[in-house]
């Protein structure tokens, strides 16, 4: 059991964009010559997988003569995130297997608020999901939800909150120590340490939050990406947001997860702004900051 | 796919390539020599190595080798091999300039030249380029003609 294999996800989008392409054009009933625009991931992310899409983007904008853009993944979900919750000016939580960050909009930027100083909140659950052997299917972040609502002692972690930040990894490297004795001595079960591990990290979340949203004076807050997924963390948001007199969005797996709509989504908004990408800086990048991007589709 | 063979118009460059480097003598100058990616200027040893007459090793002064691998991939026109050069020339490479690729078209054909100083990195790109040339192909075959401009 691993993680995503860059090399094996490259191969698997090469093997399935042109028919998926196709059949997006046929289901939508349009021909090339009614696109607008083309929009592609590019950046953040792993290299060989958005090299893959990217030459595919670049070949049909060429050959359909329309514009490129090029979209950052995060501004994809977030995006994505108010289109279909409808929070208009939102603290966002964006938390998934490749990033952690808190984000708020001010002045033509999506500002990065607070973010993890190592790995993301979703990396640390998926390695932690693997020590205990707990099954991919449909995602270890799903199946450590699952068990954790079986869980019935809080077992005590580091709870790692540096200022606006947060980190994982020492966490993570303590409840893999701590698994192997606790388990081996029968002081708590699996179920108790995905239970604790969860409301750690999720604490740890809806801190940063809401010291974010003190300082913007948001009454909005937004979860985004696949831990959004997350039934317990959207419990813990919302129980803070009502503390706070403010309201709590967020989405079901459809659009928390990676997907191609929120990718369109923001290349729309950046295109109806002038957006436009040439093809000499169409060039995918691994590193690709939130707050890279001139947002001049909002006031 | 169509004649990726390096063979047909492309292939062994060896210590020629040396020629066009910057021929100041000395240490400094192949030590800029080889911070610039290219080949020290050196005579070719006489039984220099040509494994499959596909790429060649050059040994410069220093005793670093720098190879270098050429392709030519021809299309059916000059508007496809151009096309295939947008989609394909913009991504950096991995691993920050270790390895050097440029991309040319000359004509309907697109020229692909590397230049690398560890052959195990060039010989991961070269595959990872072809696999991206060939989706690339496919899609203009699946997604063209290129419409009237």
């Amino acid at each position: 059991m691993q993680g995503f294999l860059p090399g094996d996800t490259a191969r698997h989008h090469r093997a399935v964009i042109l028919d998926l392409l196709q059949e997006a054009l046929t289901e939508a009933g349009l021909t090339s010559q009614e696109i607008d625009c083309i929009a592609y991931t590019k950046g953040p992310g792993m290299g060989a997988p958005l090299v893959s899409v990217a030459v595919v983007a670049r070949t049909v904008a060429q050959l359909w003569n329309k514009p490129l853009l090029g979209v950052n993944h995060c501004i994809g979900h977030i995006e994505m995130g108010r289109l279909i919750t409808g929070a208009t000016s939102p603290t966002v939580l964006y938390v998934s297997g490749g990033n952690t960050q808190v984000i708020a909009y001010s002045e033509r930027r999506y500002r990065i608020f607070g973010e993890t100083i190592d790995i993301a909140v979703g990396n640390c659950l998926d390695r932690f999901a693997r020590v205990l052997k707990i099954s991919n299917d449909p995602s270890p972040g799903y199946n450590i939800e699952q068990m954790a609502k079986r869980g019935k002692k809080l077992v005590e972690l580091p709870y790692t909150v540096k200022g606006m930040d947060v980190s994982f990894s020492g966490i993570l490297s303590f409840i893999e120590d701590a698994a192997q004795r606790m388990l081996a001595t029968g002081e708590c079960t699996p179920e108790d340490l995905c239970f604790s591990l969860q409301e750690t990290v999720f604490a740890m979340l809806v801190e940063i939050t809401e010291r974010a949203m003190a300082h913007c004076g948001s009454q909005e807050a937004l979860i985004v990406g696949g831990v959004g997924c997350n039934l317990r963390l959207q419990e813990m948001m919302e129980t803070m947001c009502q503390e706070r007199g403010a309201r709590l969005f967020a989405t079901d797996e459809r659009f928390c997860i990676d997907n191609g709509a929120m990718i369109a989504q923001a290349g729309w908004e950046m295109f109806r702004a002038g957006h436009r990408t040439p093809l000499s800086d169409s060039g995918i990048t691994q590193r690709y900051r939130t707050d890279e991007v001139e947002v001049t589709w909002r006031d | 796919m169509q004649a990726a063979d390096a063979g047909a118009g492309g292939g062994a460059e060896g210590a020629d390539d040396g020629a066009d480097g910057p021929g100041s003598p000395g240490g400094a100058g192949e030590a800029t020599a080889a911070a610039l990616g290219r080949a020290p200027p050196v005579t070719r040893p006489r039984h220099a190595p040509r494994p499959g007459g596909d790429a060649a090793a050059t040994a410069g002064r220093t005793g670093g080798r720098t190879y270098v691998f050429a392709l030519c991939v021809p299309f059916p026109s000059a508007v496809e091999a151009e096309i295939a050069c947008g989609s394909l020339a913009p991504d950096a490479e991995p691993h920050g300039g270790v390895v050097e690729k440029q991309l040319t078209v000359r004509g309907s054909v697109l020229a692909v030249r590397w230049r690398a100083t560890n052959p195990r990195l060039l010989r991961i790109s070269i595959i990872s380029f072809l696999d991206q040339l060939s989706l690339v192909m496919r899609t203009m075959q699946r997604f063209g003609p290129p419409a009237t401009r």
